[in-house]
């Protein structure tokens, strides 16, 4: 699954992840997981101010999107001077999960 | 090296050399300190310069602060408070050099935002909003040293390749001082309250904080996790450890910290769109 910017989104996609109001993100969601977008639905999507969207698969090539060992590699850069510290190595844990949790769909 | 940091020191005193700040922030400052003005006198001035009032109403607008659609300058003075306007009207036109030329520290000054509200929210902590403009305002003093000494700018770069050094120990070599103190002489040269201008000038080294130890820890653990997840660019990769006395003074537990990561994660997306917004606006009207 990724989450995209909702300027990105197109007929076909499918929803990965119920959408909420961006004005009141913990009410009731108003589009389903598994919905199909269509052209009217985004527009209905966006008029409500929804600002992304998390849909199925990897659908939208971004720019600078990076495959998962160069994330992985980045990460371990971003760290490389508190390889020393356990809380950091927690934090750097967290965002491992997080990448590779992410990757789920993009090779 | 003194010498060069009083030369710096010296820019900042002098304020015309600083980016334009509009007659009207002037006359805020004093509304702000008279104790009789209201919030409707506040809000007539600042809506009285258009490009001023469109510049916080965007401020205010970003994900750093979780409000959607303020659409009023008495609506931001009341939700933010007349601190966080004043400074938002003061720092505006320098976030405007930020979206333009800088990016990532634009970008990496928003995710900071974004992660002290996360943060703040998280503890239940007080003045979220103050805390939020801190964390905004913390890289300040950067742009204030890319802007006006370029050629220091380039020799701090260049320091940071040859060396593999963080931004922070190549400014301290190069400059004698670095973008903390900048950032601290510029928020006390604009008379900003206390508790924005110690996160500021602490983020790096939070024991030092004496009267806002709380407000500058956050902004300081805000900054190491934007770093953390590789959102915008603050001039280094390097993510630095979270300094210990932080960390006891929020009272943070793993639980905790593993439950703002997660939520920062959809948060900084909100702030890429906003990022992204905004420079398409600007495309659009260049």
């Amino acid at each position: 699954m990724q989450t995209i910017p909702i300027a990105l989104a197109a007929p076909d996609m499918v929803l990965a992840r119920e959408v909420r109001r961006a004005d009141n993100p913990l009410g009731p969601p108003i589009c389903g997981k598994g919905t199909e977008l269509s052209e009217s639905l985004i527009e209905r999507l966006k008029n409500l101010g929804v600002k992304s969207l998390t849909v199925e698969g990897c659908p939208v090539e971004m720019e600078g999107m990076k495959g998962l060992d160069e994330l992985l590699a980045d990460l371990d850069r971003r760290f490389c001077k508190v390889a020393d510290v356990p809380l950091m190595q927690k934090l750097k844990e967290l965002h491992r999960l997080q990448i590779v949790r992410n990757s789920g769909g993009c090779p | 090296m003194t010498a060069r940091r009083d030369e710096i020191l010296e820019i900042i005193r002098d304020t015309r050399s600083l980016p334009t700040l509009p007659g009207v922030v002037n006359k805020l400052q004093a509304l702000s300190e008279n104790r009789k003005s209201t919030i409707e006198e506040m809000a007539r001035l600042v809506s009285s310069d258009q490009i001023l009032c469109a510049r916080v109403l965007r401020l205010v607008n970003s994900p750093s602060y979780g409000f959607y659609r303020v659409s009023t300058i008495t609506n931001a003075l009341i939700l933010l408070g007349v601190n966080v306007i004043k400074s938002l009207a003061l720092s505006s036109s320098i976030f405007e050099i930020m979206e333009k030329s800088i990016l990532g520290l634009w970008e990496h000054s928003l995710g900071a935002g974004v992660a002290a509200n996360v943060i703040a929210r998280r503890l239940k902590l007080p003045e979220v909003e103050e805390i939020s403009t801190a964390a905004l305002l913390h890289d300040i003093g950067k742009v204030i040293i890319k802007e006006k000494c370029p050629g220091d700018f380039e020799q701090v770069e260049s320091l940071m390749k040859a060396r593999d050094v963080t931004m922070l120990e190549a400014e301290r070599e190069v400059l004698g001082t670095d973008h903390a103190e900048v950032g601290e002489w510029l928020v006390r040269s604009w008379y900003l309250p206390d508790k924005l201008s110690e996160p500021v000038a602490c983020h790096h080294d939070v024991a030092r904080a004496e009267a806002h130890q709380v407000k500058t820890a956050v902004v300081h653990l805000a900054d190491v996790l934007v770093k953390a997840s590789g959102f915008g660019f603050s001039g280094d990769e390097f993510v630095p450890r979270i300094q210990p006395v932080a960390w006891e003074r929020l009272q943070m537990t793993d639980a905790d910290l593993a439950a703002i990561v997660e939520e920062l994660e959809d948060k900084l997306v909100e702030a890429k769109n906003f990022s992204l917004e905004i420079q398409s606006a600007d495309d659009g009207t260049a």
